[in-house]
């Protein structure tokens, strides 16, 4: 038996002022999987995640959530002004307390969450610094562990990897997986680098700029489909056990 | 001086709008939409003039005026194309090209009479004062009570929305209330008091400042010793109170910058778990 659809796009066109970015899309994300959407630069990935979390109301069509679905959105460290004197203890906290009614003060076990869920993204030094401080890598796991710290169904992540170097791309891709899998997690991941959800999503949307291939991460992931959608070669091998992707230049023979 | 009782209310008028305007000025610096108070101030001006053309009480008109600007500015979003300051500069020539319109075609009507740019401080009633007093209690006890959400809301406000805050609600709510804190100041401080004290508390504060909660007590605490200090200053120089006040804020700002320097330049102990 199929896990219960907790998100379900029917025939959405997206844009902004009349003028549709996406058009005739329909999704359905369920309990446990992992979703990665990608694609190029003003494909419109952050468009259709914003009609995903209702911040952006459809042209056309309609978004439909599970009852009382609890959502967490890391947006893009850049969308943040930093400018609050807030720790970074200070900012997972804020995951917790959105929730809470306008009323409620922390409590003790605000307090753990939030360390754990610092603890568990490699930010334990973190709490205690300014978040205005902190590297762009470390802003990113603050904000992680903030939607983490909210204990939501759904994680719906906006680059979550930029401005990382490799190594903690790698780390933070393993993370999610072991989130995933031993919470049984949600994730919609959106970025324009398929290498980041080639080895962790379950499936994947491809936005391009004429057409959107979506479904199991093996069904869309074929060297063809992949090369019509980019326009250029794109040859999938794999490297100690991981899948990779190059891409040629169009028009270019051979890897 | 402080056998005069008219020192006292001048003072209890200036700490009430120095705690009032210096707590809720914090968002408007944090937000980067500081020329929104000026906005304001300019709006309370518009509300005053206008009043005088139905025969109204000042203050009645500065109210609505400043509350409905407050909450239109509050409400309509920034077109992508510009920003919010351009918003707040048009906003601004609007107000003040209306304000000599309405005042042009009402014959007899005298804003100087109003002492809306530099106030009156010296002539605050006990009435007045009192209500200063209470709202400024009304602020400190909003802030102390809902403080962590208005600030969720300006921290990430779409991070919030999608957890389910109505974002549009709180900020409607702390853009009524800076109105109506700027609507009650204008006419006893004057705009130019009432600008300075909405944007350079928070300034120096934050310049000086490493925590959102030292941020907010100190700018309430420079708003009202200073807003004061003014006063008193004033009164031994022979100095208008209003613009004496404005200039110890003024140069707040520098030396908070200096006390920041030195502060991020002092060695901070190694990271440690929170």
């Amino acid at each position: 038996m199929s896990a219960e659809p907790l998100l379900t796009g029917r025939t959405l066109s997206l844009g902004y002022h009349r003028q549709a970015l996406i058009r005739g899309l329909s999704f359905e994300v369920r309990r446990g999987e992992i979703w990665g959407i990608v694609g190029p630069n003003g494909s419109g990935k952050t468009t259709l995640i914003r009609a995903m979390l209702g911040l952006l109301k459809p042209l056309n069509g309609t978004v439909e959530r599970k009852a009382g679905l609890a959502v967490s959105y890391m947006p893009q460290r850049e969308s943040i002004d930093a400018i609050l004197p807030v720790t970074a203890l200070e900012v997972v906290l804020m995951g917790r307390t959105a929730r809470a009614g306008a009323l409620r003060r922390v409590h003790s076990e605000d307090l753990d969450a939030a360390r754990r869920a610092l603890g568990l993204v490699g930010g334990e030094s973190l709490g205690g610094r300014l978040y205005r401080d902190l590297s762009g890598g470390q802003q990113q796991r603050v904000l992680l562990a903030r939607a983490i710290a909210s204990d939501s169904e759904m994680l719906v992540l906006d680059e979550p990897t930029a401005g990382m170097d490799v190594a903690s791309e790698a780390a933070m891709m393993a993370f999610l997986q072991e989130l995933n899998r031993s919470q049984k997690l949600t994730i919609v991941i959106v970025t324009h680098l398929l290498q980041v959800v080639l080895n962790l999503a379950t499936s994947v949307m491809l936005l391009g700029t004429h057409s959107i291939l979506q479904g199991p991460l093996d069904q869309v992931l074929q060297e063809q489909s992949l090369t019509e959608l980019y326009g250029a070669p794109v040859h999938i091998g794999a490297i100690a056990g991981q899948r990779t992707l190059v891409v040629g230049r169009p028009g270019a023979q051979g890897v | 001086m402080f056998e005069q009782p008219f020192i006292w209310l001048a003072l209890i008028a200036s700490s009430a709008t120095g705690a009032a305007l210096s707590i809720m000025g914090t968002y408007l610096v944090i937000r980067r939409v500081v020329f929104m108070g000026l906005v304001l101030a300019s709006a309370a001006t518009v509300g005053a003039a206008g009043a005088q053309i139905f025969h109204w009480p000042p203050e009645l008109g500065s109210i609505a005026a400043t509350v409905a600007t407050a909450l239109g500015l509050g409400a309509i979003p920034t077109p992508r194309r510009i920003s919010a300051e351009s918003v707040m500069g048009w906003a601004y020539a609007a107000a003040s090209a209306a304000t000599v319109l309405i005042l042009a075609g009402a014959p007899g009507a005298d804003l100087d009479e109003l002492h809306l740019l530099y106030g009156n401080l010296l002539a605050v009633s006990v009435s007045h004062a009192v209500g200063l007093v209470v709202l400024a209690l009304v602020i400190v006890l909003v802030q102390i009570l809902f403080g962590r959400r208005f600030l969720l809301v300006t921290f990430d406000s779409e991070a919030a929305r999608v957890a389910g805050v109505n974002t549009t609600l709180w900020s409607l709510s702390l853009s009524l209330l800076i109105g109506i804190a700027t609507a009650a100041s204008v006419h006893e401080i004057g705009a130019l008091l009432t600008f300075s004290l909405l944007t350079l508390p928070p300034t120096a504060s934050l310049l000086a400042m490493r925590s959102i909660q030292s941020t907010f007590g100190v700018s309430a605490t420079l708003g009202v010793l200073l807003a004061c200090l003014g006063v008193v200053v004033s009164f031994y120089l022979d100095l208008p109170p209003g613009p004496t006040s404005v200039a110890l804020l003024a140069v707040s700002v520098p030396l908070a910058a200096l006390v920041g320097r030195r502060r991020d330049a002092m060695p901070r102990p190694a990271d440690k778990p929170a």
